[in-house]
Protein backbone atom coordinates (compact mmCIF):
# COMPACT_ATOMS: atom_id res chain seq x y z
CA UNK A 1 0.00 0.00 0.00
CA UNK A 2 1.40 3.35 -1.08
CA UNK A 3 0.93 6.33 1.14
CA UNK A 4 1.58 10.01 0.56
CA UNK A 5 0.13 13.46 0.84
CA UNK A 6 -0.59 13.22 -2.88
CA UNK A 7 -3.56 11.04 -2.02
CA UNK A 8 -4.70 13.41 0.70
CA UNK A 9 -4.66 16.32 -1.76
CA UNK A 10 -6.60 14.21 -4.27
CA UNK A 11 -9.16 13.32 -1.63
CA UNK A 12 -9.46 16.89 -0.40
CA UNK A 13 -8.81 19.22 -3.32
CA UNK A 14 -9.95 22.27 -1.36
CA UNK A 15 -7.34 21.99 1.34
CA UNK A 16 -5.47 25.27 1.60
CA UNK A 17 -4.22 25.14 5.17
CA UNK A 18 -2.08 22.35 6.53
CA UNK A 19 -1.28 22.28 10.21
CA UNK A 20 1.44 20.04 11.61
CA UNK A 21 0.89 19.38 15.27
CA UNK A 22 2.31 17.13 17.92
CA UNK A 23 5.21 16.99 20.33
CA UNK A 24 8.56 18.55 19.70
CA UNK A 25 11.46 16.68 18.12
CA UNK A 26 9.46 14.30 15.92
CA UNK A 27 9.92 16.18 12.66
CA UNK A 28 7.08 18.69 12.50
CA UNK A 29 9.36 21.42 11.27
CA UNK A 30 11.00 19.18 8.67
CA UNK A 31 7.59 18.09 7.39
CA UNK A 32 6.32 21.66 7.25
CA UNK A 33 9.39 22.84 5.39
CA UNK A 34 9.38 19.87 3.01
CA UNK A 35 5.69 20.19 2.19
CA UNK A 36 6.05 23.94 1.61
CA UNK A 37 8.94 23.28 -0.70
CA UNK A 38 6.93 20.68 -2.57
CA UNK A 39 3.86 22.88 -3.02
CA UNK A 40 5.96 25.77 -4.29
CA UNK A 41 8.09 23.58 -6.51
CA UNK A 42 5.89 20.76 -7.73
CA UNK A 43 2.43 22.31 -7.62
CA UNK A 44 3.82 25.72 -8.55
CA UNK A 45 1.68 27.53 -5.99
CA UNK A 46 2.50 30.39 -3.67
CA UNK A 47 2.97 29.02 -0.21
CA UNK A 48 3.74 30.43 3.20
CA UNK A 49 5.53 28.25 5.72
CA UNK A 50 4.77 29.57 9.18
CA UNK A 51 6.48 28.74 12.43
CA UNK A 52 6.43 30.18 15.90
CA UNK A 53 9.09 28.04 17.42
CA UNK A 54 11.17 30.18 19.78
CA UNK A 55 14.10 27.93 18.95
CA UNK A 56 14.00 29.13 15.36
CA UNK A 57 13.79 25.62 13.86
CA UNK A 58 12.81 26.81 10.41
CA UNK A 59 15.94 28.92 10.35
CA UNK A 60 17.86 25.70 10.99
CA UNK A 61 16.08 23.71 8.32
CA UNK A 62 16.37 26.39 5.66
CA UNK A 63 19.86 27.26 6.87
CA UNK A 64 19.06 30.97 7.04
CA UNK A 65 18.32 33.38 9.85
CA UNK A 66 14.58 33.98 9.53
CA UNK A 67 13.52 34.46 13.12
CA UNK A 68 11.36 37.54 13.65
CA UNK A 69 12.27 38.91 10.24
CA UNK A 70 8.84 38.79 8.56
CA UNK A 71 7.86 36.93 5.40
CA UNK A 72 11.08 36.00 3.63
CA UNK A 73 11.21 34.54 0.10
CA UNK A 74 13.35 31.39 0.10
CA UNK A 75 12.76 30.01 -3.37
CA UNK A 76 10.33 30.60 -6.20
CA UNK A 77 6.80 30.78 -4.69
CA UNK A 78 8.11 29.76 -1.29
CA UNK A 79 7.92 32.21 1.62
CA UNK A 80 8.84 31.58 5.20
CA UNK A 81 7.57 33.38 8.27
CA UNK A 82 9.09 32.60 11.62
CA UNK A 83 7.43 34.90 14.11
CA UNK A 84 8.97 36.08 17.32
CA UNK A 85 5.92 35.65 19.55
CA UNK A 86 7.56 37.24 22.58
CA UNK A 87 8.34 40.37 20.62
CA UNK A 88 4.80 40.39 19.26
CA UNK A 89 3.35 40.20 22.77
CA UNK A 90 5.60 43.03 23.92
CA UNK A 91 4.47 45.27 21.08
CA UNK A 92 0.85 44.34 21.61
CA UNK A 93 0.97 45.13 25.31
CA UNK A 94 2.81 48.37 24.69
CA UNK A 95 0.02 49.30 22.29
CA UNK A 96 -2.53 48.74 25.07
CA UNK A 97 -0.50 50.88 27.48
CA UNK A 98 -0.26 53.66 24.93
CA UNK A 99 -3.99 53.51 24.35
CA UNK A 100 -4.61 53.98 28.07
CA UNK A 101 -2.19 56.91 28.18
CA UNK A 102 -3.85 58.54 25.19
CA UNK A 103 -7.40 57.91 26.32
CA UNK A 104 -6.95 59.44 29.75
CA UNK A 105 -4.12 61.83 28.96
CA UNK A 106 -1.93 60.38 31.68
CA UNK A 107 1.80 59.80 31.81
CA UNK A 108 1.80 56.87 34.14
CA UNK A 109 -0.43 53.80 34.08
CA UNK A 110 -2.27 53.38 37.43
CA UNK A 111 -0.63 50.71 39.58
CA UNK A 112 -3.60 48.32 39.70
CA UNK A 113 -3.90 48.46 35.93
CA UNK A 114 -0.18 47.91 35.45
CA UNK A 115 -0.34 44.94 37.85
CA UNK A 116 -3.05 43.39 35.73
CA UNK A 117 -1.09 43.91 32.52
CA UNK A 118 2.00 42.34 34.07
CA UNK A 119 0.04 39.31 35.25
CA UNK A 120 -1.45 38.69 31.82
CA UNK A 121 1.98 38.82 30.18
CA UNK A 122 3.08 36.04 32.52
CA UNK A 123 0.15 33.80 31.46
CA UNK A 124 1.36 30.88 29.34
CA UNK A 125 -1.83 31.06 27.26
CA UNK A 126 -0.78 34.56 26.24
CA UNK A 127 1.94 33.13 24.02
CA UNK A 128 -0.45 30.73 22.34
CA UNK A 129 -3.10 33.38 21.79
CA UNK A 130 -0.52 35.65 20.19
CA UNK A 131 0.49 32.80 17.88
CA UNK A 132 -3.11 32.04 16.90
CA UNK A 133 -3.71 35.71 16.32
CA UNK A 134 -0.72 35.83 13.98
CA UNK A 135 -1.93 32.70 12.17
CA UNK A 136 -5.34 34.20 11.65
CA UNK A 137 -3.80 37.42 10.44
CA UNK A 138 -1.74 35.80 7.67
CA UNK A 139 -4.60 33.61 6.51
CA UNK A 140 -7.05 36.53 6.49
CA UNK A 141 -4.68 38.56 4.33
CA UNK A 142 -4.93 35.68 1.80
CA UNK A 143 -1.75 36.56 -0.05
CA UNK A 144 -0.87 32.90 -0.61
CA UNK A 145 -2.45 29.83 -2.17
CA UNK A 146 -1.36 27.54 0.65
CA UNK A 147 -0.46 27.96 4.31
CA UNK A 148 1.64 25.44 6.16
CA UNK A 149 1.72 25.83 9.92
CA UNK A 150 4.37 24.33 12.13
CA UNK A 151 2.48 24.50 15.41
CA UNK A 152 4.12 24.67 18.81
CA UNK A 153 2.99 21.92 21.20
CA UNK A 154 -0.48 22.83 22.37
CA UNK A 155 -1.21 23.98 25.88
CA UNK A 156 -4.24 25.49 27.52
CA UNK A 157 -4.69 28.09 24.83
CA UNK A 158 -6.01 25.63 22.26
CA UNK A 159 -9.03 25.07 24.49
CA UNK A 160 -10.12 28.46 23.23
CA UNK A 161 -11.52 26.69 20.17
CA UNK A 162 -13.77 24.52 22.34
CA UNK A 163 -14.90 27.68 24.04
CA UNK A 164 -15.67 29.51 20.80
CA UNK A 165 -19.41 28.84 20.85
CA UNK A 166 -19.60 29.50 24.53
CA UNK A 167 -17.67 32.72 24.09
CA UNK A 168 -19.93 33.77 21.28
CA UNK A 169 -23.07 33.35 23.39
CA UNK A 170 -21.30 35.04 26.23
CA UNK A 171 -20.49 38.06 24.07
CA UNK A 172 -24.20 38.29 23.29
CA UNK A 173 -24.94 38.39 27.01
CA UNK A 174 -22.27 41.00 27.62
CA UNK A 175 -23.62 43.09 24.81
CA UNK A 176 -26.98 42.91 26.50
CA UNK A 177 -25.48 43.95 29.85
CA UNK A 178 -23.62 46.76 28.16
CA UNK A 179 -26.76 47.98 26.45
CA UNK A 180 -28.60 47.99 29.75
CA UNK A 181 -25.90 49.96 31.48
CA UNK A 182 -25.97 52.37 28.59
CA UNK A 183 -29.74 52.78 28.86
CA UNK A 184 -29.56 53.54 32.58
CA UNK A 185 -26.87 56.07 31.95
CA UNK A 186 -28.80 57.61 29.08
CA UNK A 187 -31.97 57.85 31.17
CA UNK A 188 -30.08 59.42 34.07
CA UNK A 189 -28.35 61.79 31.68
CA UNK A 190 -31.63 62.79 30.11
CA UNK A 191 -33.08 63.64 33.51
CA UNK A 192 -30.01 65.67 34.34
CA UNK A 193 -30.20 67.13 30.84
CA UNK A 194 -26.69 65.99 30.00
CA UNK A 195 -25.14 64.07 27.14
CA UNK A 196 -23.83 60.49 27.44
CA UNK A 197 -20.31 59.54 26.48
CA UNK A 198 -19.59 57.61 23.29
CA UNK A 199 -17.18 55.20 24.91
CA UNK A 200 -19.79 52.47 25.22
CA UNK A 201 -20.02 51.87 21.51
CA UNK A 202 -16.27 51.61 21.04
CA UNK A 203 -16.14 48.92 23.67
CA UNK A 204 -18.94 46.93 22.08
CA UNK A 205 -17.16 47.12 18.75
CA UNK A 206 -14.03 45.82 20.39
CA UNK A 207 -15.95 42.91 21.90
CA UNK A 208 -17.57 42.11 18.60
CA UNK A 209 -14.15 42.05 16.97
CA UNK A 210 -12.77 39.71 19.63
CA UNK A 211 -15.70 37.38 19.12
CA UNK A 212 -15.13 37.35 15.37
CA UNK A 213 -11.45 36.61 15.83
CA UNK A 214 -12.06 33.66 18.14
CA UNK A 215 -14.79 32.25 15.91
CA UNK A 216 -12.70 32.65 12.76
CA UNK A 217 -9.76 30.92 14.37
CA UNK A 218 -11.97 28.04 15.43
CA UNK A 219 -13.49 27.79 11.97
CA UNK A 220 -10.06 27.91 10.38
CA UNK A 221 -8.68 25.08 12.50
CA UNK A 222 -11.67 22.74 12.45
CA UNK A 223 -12.74 23.26 8.84
CA UNK A 224 -12.66 19.68 7.45
CA UNK A 225 -12.54 20.76 3.81
CA UNK A 226 -10.14 23.65 3.81
CA UNK A 227 -7.80 22.55 6.56
CA UNK A 228 -5.81 19.36 7.10
CA UNK A 229 -4.72 18.89 10.66
CA UNK A 230 -1.81 16.45 10.60
CA UNK A 231 0.28 14.82 13.29
CA UNK A 232 3.81 13.52 13.01
CA UNK A 233 4.96 10.45 14.91
CA UNK A 234 7.95 8.13 14.95
CA UNK A 235 7.91 4.33 15.35
CA UNK A 236 8.49 4.46 19.07
CA UNK A 237 6.21 3.29 21.85
CA UNK A 238 6.09 6.66 23.58
CA UNK A 239 5.34 8.51 20.38
CA UNK A 240 2.47 6.13 19.55
CA UNK A 241 0.92 6.54 23.00
CA UNK A 242 1.29 10.32 22.86
CA UNK A 243 -0.38 10.47 19.48
CA UNK A 244 -3.28 8.35 20.70
CA UNK A 245 -3.77 10.64 23.66
CA UNK A 246 -3.47 13.76 21.52
CA UNK A 247 -6.08 12.49 19.05
CA UNK A 248 -8.50 11.97 21.93
CA UNK A 249 -7.74 15.42 23.31
CA UNK A 250 -8.30 17.05 19.92
CA UNK A 251 -11.53 15.12 19.45
CA UNK A 252 -12.83 16.54 22.69
CA UNK A 253 -12.26 19.96 21.13
CA UNK A 254 -14.14 18.93 17.96
CA UNK A 255 -10.86 18.94 16.13
CA UNK A 256 -10.54 16.01 13.78
CA UNK A 257 -7.02 14.82 13.01
CA UNK A 258 -6.82 14.58 9.23
CA UNK A 259 -3.77 12.39 8.96
CA UNK A 260 -0.64 10.99 10.50
CA UNK A 261 2.86 11.09 9.03
CA UNK A 262 5.25 8.39 10.20
CA UNK A 263 8.75 9.80 10.35
CA UNK A 264 12.17 8.22 10.82
CA UNK A 265 11.30 4.81 9.40
CA UNK A 266 14.29 2.52 8.71
CA UNK A 267 13.80 1.30 5.15
CA UNK A 268 13.25 -2.50 4.83
CA UNK A 269 15.85 -2.95 2.08
CA UNK A 270 18.53 -2.61 4.77
CA UNK A 271 17.76 -6.21 5.73
CA UNK A 272 18.75 -7.55 2.33
CA UNK A 273 21.76 -5.30 1.93
CA UNK A 274 24.90 -7.38 2.53
CA UNK A 275 26.88 -4.23 3.37
CA UNK A 276 24.45 -3.05 6.07
CA UNK A 277 25.62 -3.44 9.65
CA UNK A 278 24.04 -5.79 12.15
CA UNK A 279 23.19 -2.76 14.26
CA UNK A 280 21.09 -1.23 11.50
CA UNK A 281 19.43 -4.55 10.72
CA UNK A 282 18.43 -4.90 14.35
CA UNK A 283 16.92 -1.41 14.18
CA UNK A 284 14.78 -2.43 11.19
CA UNK A 285 13.60 -5.57 12.96
CA UNK A 286 12.80 -3.77 16.21
CA UNK A 287 10.71 -1.19 14.34
CA UNK A 288 8.53 -3.82 12.72
CA UNK A 289 6.15 -4.53 15.63
CA UNK A 290 5.89 -0.82 16.37
CA UNK A 291 4.99 -0.05 12.77
CA UNK A 292 2.45 -2.82 12.92
CA UNK A 293 0.96 -1.25 16.01
CA UNK A 294 0.80 2.11 14.22
CA UNK A 295 -0.98 0.56 11.25
CA UNK A 296 -3.40 -1.29 13.52
CA UNK A 297 -4.22 1.79 15.52
CA UNK A 298 -4.24 4.53 12.92
CA UNK A 299 -4.60 2.67 9.61
CA UNK A 300 -6.84 5.05 7.69
CA UNK A 301 -5.17 8.08 9.13
CA UNK A 302 -1.69 7.34 7.79
CA UNK A 303 -0.94 9.83 5.03
CA UNK A 304 2.82 9.87 4.89
CA UNK A 305 5.94 7.82 5.45
CA UNK A 306 9.41 9.34 5.67
CA UNK A 307 12.51 7.17 5.87
CA UNK A 308 15.34 7.68 8.32
CA UNK A 309 18.16 9.53 6.59
CA UNK A 310 21.82 9.11 7.22
CA UNK A 311 22.11 12.83 7.76
CA UNK A 312 19.92 15.60 9.09
CA UNK A 313 17.36 16.85 6.55
CA UNK A 314 18.61 20.40 6.15
CA UNK A 315 18.89 22.71 3.18
CA UNK A 316 16.81 22.80 0.03
CA UNK A 317 18.43 19.74 -1.55
CA UNK A 318 17.65 17.46 1.39
CA UNK A 319 14.20 19.04 1.73
CA UNK A 320 13.49 18.17 -1.86
CA UNK A 321 14.28 14.53 -1.04
CA UNK A 322 12.03 14.54 2.01
CA UNK A 323 9.29 16.28 0.10
CA UNK A 324 9.11 13.66 -2.64
CA UNK A 325 8.85 10.98 0.04
CA UNK A 326 6.13 12.98 1.74
CA UNK A 327 4.27 13.35 -1.56
CA UNK A 328 4.45 9.65 -2.34
CA UNK A 329 6.46 7.34 -0.18
CA UNK A 330 9.01 5.07 -1.84
CA UNK A 331 8.54 2.53 0.93
CA UNK A 332 5.52 0.31 0.75
CA UNK A 333 3.69 0.29 4.06
CA UNK A 334 2.71 -3.38 3.71
CA UNK A 335 6.29 -4.43 3.06
CA UNK A 336 7.27 -2.83 6.36
CA UNK A 337 4.91 -4.86 8.45
CA UNK A 338 4.55 -7.92 6.22
CA UNK A 339 5.82 -11.27 7.40
CA UNK B 1 -26.58 77.27 31.03
CA UNK B 2 -25.43 78.62 34.40
CA UNK B 3 -25.71 82.16 33.15
CA UNK B 4 -29.25 81.47 32.05
CA UNK B 5 -30.20 80.31 35.54
CA UNK B 6 -28.86 83.46 37.19
CA UNK B 7 -30.68 85.71 34.78
CA UNK B 8 -33.94 83.90 35.02
CA UNK B 9 -35.17 83.18 38.58
CA UNK B 10 -38.15 81.31 37.22
CA UNK B 11 -35.87 78.97 35.32
CA UNK B 12 -33.82 78.37 38.47
CA UNK B 13 -36.96 77.55 40.40
CA UNK B 14 -38.04 75.18 37.65
CA UNK B 15 -34.67 73.44 37.79
CA UNK B 16 -34.84 73.17 41.58
CA UNK B 17 -38.31 71.67 41.44
CA UNK B 18 -37.17 69.25 38.75
CA UNK B 19 -34.23 68.39 40.97
CA UNK B 20 -36.56 67.55 43.88
CA UNK B 21 -38.62 65.33 41.66
CA UNK B 22 -35.99 63.38 39.77
CA UNK B 23 -33.08 63.33 42.18
CA UNK B 24 -33.91 59.97 43.73
CA UNK B 25 -34.66 58.50 40.31
CA UNK B 26 -31.36 59.69 38.97
CA UNK B 27 -29.51 58.24 41.95
CA UNK B 28 -31.15 54.87 41.67
CA UNK B 29 -30.64 54.75 37.92
CA UNK B 30 -26.98 55.56 38.34
CA UNK B 31 -26.72 52.89 41.01
CA UNK B 32 -28.26 50.34 38.65
CA UNK B 33 -25.88 51.48 35.98
CA UNK B 34 -22.91 50.94 38.29
CA UNK B 35 -24.14 47.44 39.19
CA UNK B 36 -24.54 46.37 35.60
CA UNK B 37 -21.15 47.88 34.92
CA UNK B 38 -19.67 45.76 37.71
CA UNK B 39 -21.42 42.71 36.34
CA UNK B 40 -19.92 43.41 32.97
CA UNK B 41 -16.50 43.74 34.50
CA UNK B 42 -16.82 40.43 36.32
CA UNK B 43 -17.70 38.80 33.02
CA UNK B 44 -14.78 40.26 31.14
CA UNK B 45 -12.11 40.88 33.73
CA UNK B 46 -13.12 38.05 36.04
CA UNK B 47 -9.58 36.73 36.10
CA UNK B 48 -8.62 39.78 38.13
CA UNK B 49 -10.67 38.22 40.89
CA UNK B 50 -9.62 34.69 40.02
CA UNK B 51 -12.42 33.91 37.57
CA UNK B 52 -10.81 33.26 34.20
CA UNK B 53 -13.09 33.72 31.22
CA UNK B 54 -11.89 35.59 28.18
CA UNK B 55 -8.36 34.63 27.04
CA UNK B 56 -6.14 37.29 28.64
CA UNK B 57 -4.76 38.26 25.27
CA UNK B 58 -8.21 39.55 24.35
CA UNK B 59 -9.32 40.90 27.71
CA UNK B 60 -6.32 43.25 27.50
CA UNK B 61 -8.01 44.94 24.57
CA UNK B 62 -10.95 45.90 26.77
CA UNK B 63 -8.76 47.07 29.61
CA UNK B 64 -8.32 50.68 28.44
CA UNK B 65 -12.08 51.27 28.58
CA UNK B 66 -12.31 50.12 32.15
CA UNK B 67 -9.43 52.00 33.66
CA UNK B 68 -11.56 54.56 35.55
CA UNK B 69 -13.70 51.86 37.21
CA UNK B 70 -11.08 49.35 38.23
CA UNK B 71 -10.09 50.67 41.63
CA UNK B 72 -13.61 51.10 43.03
CA UNK B 73 -14.73 47.83 41.45
CA UNK B 74 -11.93 45.82 43.02
CA UNK B 75 -12.56 47.40 46.41
CA UNK B 76 -16.24 46.63 46.20
CA UNK B 77 -15.86 43.07 44.96
CA UNK B 78 -13.09 42.04 47.29
CA UNK B 79 -14.34 43.47 50.60
CA UNK B 80 -15.91 41.21 53.18
CA UNK B 81 -19.65 41.01 53.23
CA UNK B 82 -21.53 40.90 56.52
CA UNK B 83 -25.07 40.96 57.87
CA UNK B 84 -25.46 44.69 57.35
CA UNK B 85 -24.85 44.19 53.64
CA UNK B 86 -27.84 41.90 53.44
CA UNK B 87 -30.00 44.21 55.53
CA UNK B 88 -28.96 47.41 53.79
CA UNK B 89 -28.55 45.83 50.38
Amino acid sequence: MKVGLKYLFERKPNVKVIIFAGKGGLGKTTCSAALSYLISNKLNKRVLCFSTDPQASLSDVFERDLFGKGEIPIANNLYVLEIDADKRIKEYVEGIRQKIRDMYKIEEIPQEVEDYIESTIAEPAMYESAVYDAMLEVVTQSKYDYYIFDMPPFGHGIRMIAMADLLSKWVDKITEARRQAYEYEAAAAAMKRQKVTEREDLMLNELEDIRNKIMSFRNLVVDPNGTAFLMVLTPEKMSILDTERAIKMFESLDLRVGGIVINQVYPPWILSDPKASEYLKKKVISQKPLLKEIVDKFKDLIVGLIPMYNREPKGLEMLSKVSSELWESSIDLESLIGK
Amino acid sequence: MKKEKKDNPLGALKDTLMGFMVHSHVTSLLKMKTYTEYLFMIMTMGDMLGMPLLPPYYSLRLLPYMVPNIKSWKLRMLRDRDVTDIVVG
